[in-house]
């Protein structure tokens, strides 16, 4: 299998008035697609910096990283939105749904963005994937009438509706009970053995760790290692 | 992006959302704009429509398109009056010069001069009239007419008169208590007379000469009564043919125009309303017109009573006018009139002026009908002469006698003052009155001045010569010692009085050549009104003219329009400046709400220009939604107006600037263009900075965390 991203000796430094703060410091890493792949480590240990770098929401101060093939560092703001919208998947803690947006049209979004799909084909896609997570009743609700879960769920939707390669979700189960984050996971893998989409979360959550293949740890803007998550069934 | 219309469908859905999501800030937001657009497009309408309404009062009745003025006037041309007095200009010499002159750049159309100012008119007295009957009926006497119906009239004419002459005597003596010494002392002449004519020794003595006693009565005592009945009179002096081609909102409305090159008056008809006619019908038509029109009632209205009250207690100007045979007749046709037995006409009359609400129509039809009839209604008549007096150029009274051969109304301003206390004079007349001399007078003076120097004259007989006005050129030249320009010019003007000149007639270019104060000027088209204010004022230095346009040659009135537009652009400004603040305010408060859901749409993939066009269509549809709802407000006041009847003119001044009676308001498209790209820049500027913070959004804001 190919590497979807690699990172090459990547540093980050946050500046905070004069202080340097270095979040990640030389890591290195390589994600094969179909990869159901977590992050995980304490808060503050840099997982949240490594996903906005190879979610390509920010750059790294040095190393690089290349997604789908292009090199992080040298394409323009522009250039990174559209490798966004075209490449990747985001899922957020906070499920981060257009409030004044219906459920259906929430999914629909990126798509309007890429501007491929015609009306119909939308309509079809956006639908196929609200049954899937298991949402295709609530097609017209606002978010504000769903539970955590069903909010979580619209935004796998959202997230896969443009058949990205990569999708990354960060800590997606942090503001869900463990049944429910369980189950967010459960339709994350899913989505991944059907489709073969690569999947980058992170977490430190130890149940939800149990559910990917393989686990990179990190601490302190460094990676640890990584260990095949060996798993019954 | 394959798919603009689907982009634009979210833009505005997520727009609309918004806006509804975020109810009360969208409805002050919408409410400041709905009031500012309002405002805007019924204000601005209201203001075009009063510009229009006077642009059509001035260009029609005085002003024309443009104006020229000698440019060494020490004041601005100001056609309906400057501050408390006529404007000093400095005459245009040779109008015919300025019009060969100015009618070479073509889109002028005509030019027509102008000497605009105003004088003393000494109006016929009811003196006059009455000697004017009593000489009538002895002519008839002389010529042996001997008939009971004559005699009887003869008699009642006498003693008309005799009751007038009485009631003169008791007004001077009234005023010789407030008189000082030096004025008895002057009017001791004219006082012996009146004192003759009022004592019972003349009127016995009446039958044995009657022409003598009419003509002493004419001579000495008639001419006392003449100061009750002066009035000013602002007038333009003009090629009167002229003015009313140029000038199609006069009209004549009783009597005829001047003929043709004729010397003549045309007095302004609503100056005659007011001021020559009789108080009780003037108060009459002002009752009428207050409860007809402005729809007050004489019940409710403490003016209205004031007027009634007036009207009862001044009697005395019709009954002075009656003489007995007319007031028999008057008394007659009240008693028929109101259903009275009542035999003292004081009494019926002011009956017949004790109205109210109820009879107030009844009254008002008797009076025209019945009474009117018997009566002079106005002071000065179509064929009267007029004297008029006139401060001139050099500082001494001119005085002219100027036959009136009508009355001049201008359409659709019948009943504003700007433009009604006017009066046409020819130009003739006018430059008598001015007193500019003419080459031809320049060279008579001169004439005169040689001559006088070589004669001898009686200093006795000199003032009598000069000021007497009937000997004409050679009596001045033989008896003058010390000839001065003020009494040779009163000669001049003297001879002017006589009636040959009524009669002659002026050709074009003796109407032309010679002075002038100001002159109209008439476009073919007025659209371009300023590119020929240029051409003119390329043309102008070599004639030492001005060019104004007209807004600028009505002096105050013109301004007033400005003033009233200055007032509602000035209010619109605070308006939109306000909503502005308030709008920028509002919408980066929400835009720093929406920070985490503007990072989340860039996360996933949302181009910059996306979150900025997201806030600006926000602010735009908002205010393109209430500025529409507030055009359309402004639209409907603007037609609510116009449907109940448009806003009355309460005053003379608003008839003017109304150029009618009301102000019908027409919906400007221009307003309604201006009050929507108003709306468009307020809202793209103050949708700017939230744009601007929007575009500054990271996606990284996204992976935020609530805690």
């Amino acid at each position: 299998m190919s590497a979807i991203v690699s990172v090459t000796n990547v540093s980050k430094i946050y500046k905070l008035g004069k202080t340097e703060v270095p979040a990640l410091r030389g890591v290195s890493l390589e994600i094969d697609q179909g990869e159901f792949l977590s992050v995980a480590g304490p808060s503050g240990s840099g997982k949240t910096t490594l996903l906005n770098l190879v979610g390509c929401v920010d750059t790294p101060t040095s190393g690089s990283v290349v997604v789908d093939g292009k090199d992080t560092t040298a394409l323009s703001e522009r250039a990174l939105t559209s490798l966004r919208l075209d490449s990747i998947g985001f899922i957020f803690q906070s499920f981060n749904l257009v409030a004044v947006l219906s459920v259906f049209q929430n999914v629909e979004f990126p798509l309007l963005l890429q501007g491929r799909l015609g009306k119909k084909e939308r309509a079809d896609r956006v639908n196929g994937l609200l049954e899937a997570v298991g949402l295709g009743d609530h097609a017209r609700h606002r978010p504000s009438e769903l539970s955590g879960g069903q909010r979580q769920r619209v935004a796998v939707a959202r997230a896969l509706v443009g058949r990205p390669k990569l999708v990354l979700a960060d800590e997606p189960t942090a503001n869900l009970d463990s049944q429910t984050g369980a189950n967010i996971i459960d339709l994350m893998r899913d989505m991944n053995r059907k489709d073969g989409t690569t999947f980058l979360f992170s977490t430190h959550d130890q149940k939800v760790l149990s559910h990917a293949n393989a686990v990179i740890r990190i601490a302190d803007g460094q990676l640890l290692g990584r260990e095949t998550v060996a798993r019954a069934g | 992006m394959a798919s603009p219309v689907g982009k634009i469908r979210i833009l505005l859905g997520i727009a609309g959302r918004n806006l509804f999501a975020s109810r009360a800030r969208t409805a002050i937001i919408g409410a400041i704009l709905l009031l500012g657009t309002a405002l805007v497009v019924a204000g601005s309408s209201l203001v075009e429509s009063v510009d229009r309404g006077m642009r059509s009062s001035i260009q029609g009745s005085l002003g024309g398109h443009l104006q020229v003025y000698s440019a060494a006037s020490k004041d601005e041309l100001a056609l309906y009056g400057g501050m408390g007095r006529e404007p000093l200009l400095e005459p245009i010499v040779d109008f015919a010069r300025v019009k060969e002159a100015l009618s070479r750049v073509p889109n002028v159309k005509r030019v027509v001069p102008m000497g605009i100012d105003q004088a003393l008119v000494a109006g016929g007295n009811q003196l006059d009239i009455g000697l004017e009957k009593l000489r009538a009926d002895v002519r008839f006497l002389e010529g042996g007419d001997r008939s009971a119906e004559l005699l009887r009239r003869y008699e009642a004419h006498k003693s008309h008169l005799r009751r007038m002459i009485s009631l003169l005597w008791d007004e001077l003596q009234a005023s010789r208590a407030l008189a000082d010494d030096q004025l008895i002392r002057d009017r001791k002449q004219a006082n012996e007379d009146l004192a003759r004519a009022s004592s019972p020794a003349f009127w016995d003595g009446f039958e044995k000469d009657r022409l003598g006693s009419l003509e002493f009565l004419e001579n000495r005592v008639a001419p006392q009564a003449m100061e009750g009945t002066t009035t000013f009179v602002r007038y333009v002096g003009t090629d009167i043919d002229a003015f009313m081609e140029a000038f199609d909102r006069a009209y004549v409305v009783e009597g005829e125009r001047v003929p043709k090159g004729q010397r003549g008056i045309l007095l302004g008809k609503w100056y005659a309303e007011e001021y020559l006619k009789l108080k009780s019908a003037r108060r009459l038509d002002k009752l009428k017109d207050a409860r007809d029109y402005q729809r007050r009632t004489i019940a409710a209205d403490a003016e209205l009573q004031r007027w009634v009250k007036e009207n009862q207690s001044q009697l005395n100007e019709i009954q002075m006018q009656l003489d007995p045979l007319q007031a028999e007749e008057a008394v007659a046709r009240l008693q028929k009139g109101l259903g009275s037995s009542e035999k003292e006409l004081g009494k019926l009359l002011s009956e017949l002026l004790r109205t109210s609400d109820a009879d107030f129509d009844h009254k008002y039809r008797l009076y025209y009908e019945q009474l009117a009839p018997l009566l002079q209604l106005y002071s000065i008549r179509v064929g009267d002469t007029i004297t008029i007096k006139a401060a001139s150029r050099s500082g001494f009274i001119n005085s002219v006698n100027v036959k009136v051969y009508g009355f001049v109304h201008f359409r659709g301003l019948e009943k504003s003052r700007l433009a009604g206390v006017m009066s046409l004079l020819d130009l003739m007349t006018w430059r008598d009155l001015y007193g500019y001399l003419s080459r031809e007078q320049s060279e008579e003076m001169t004439a005169l001045r040689a001559a006088a120097g070589t004669r001898q004259v009686s200093r006795e007989n000199a003032e009598a010569e000069l000021f007497g006005g009937g000997g004409g050129v050679e009596a001045v030249s033989q008896k003058a010692a010390r000839i001065d320009e003020a009494a040779v010019l009163a000669d001049i003007g003297g001879r002017k009085k006589s009636d040959d000149l009524f009669d002659r007639v002026y050709t074009q270019e003796e109407r032309d050549r010679g002075v002038a104060l100001n002159a109209a000027i008439l476009l073919r088209d007025p659209s371009r009104l300023r590119q020929t204010q240029a051409e003119l004022e390329k043309a102008a230095p070599g004639l030492g003219l001005k060019v104004v346009d007209w807004q600028k040659a009505s002096g105050l009135v013109g301004q007033s329009v400005s003033l009233f537009r200055m007032v509602l652009y000035t209010a619109v400004l605070i308006i939109f400046a306000v909503a502005l603040v308030i709008i920028n305010n509002a919408m980066v408060m929400a835009t720093l709400q929406r920070v985490r859901e503007i990072g989340t749409m860039r996360a996933i993939g949302a181009q910059r220009r996306f979150v900025t066009a997201m806030l600006l269509v926000e602010t735009a549809a908002v205010s393109l939604l209430f500025g529409a709802g507030g055009a359309g407000l402004g639209a409907f006041a603007v037609w609510l107006i116009r449907a109940l009847g448009g806003i009355p003119a309460g005053n003379d001044q608003l008839y003017f600037f109304f150029s009618g009676p009301a102000l019908l308001p027409t919906l400007g498209t221009t307003s309604v263009a201006i009050s929507m790209a108003l709306v468009l820049v307020v809202s793209l500027i103050s949708g700017f900075y939230p744009a601007l913070i929007a575009m500054k959004v990271s996606p990284v804001e996204a992976m935020a965390s609530d805690d």
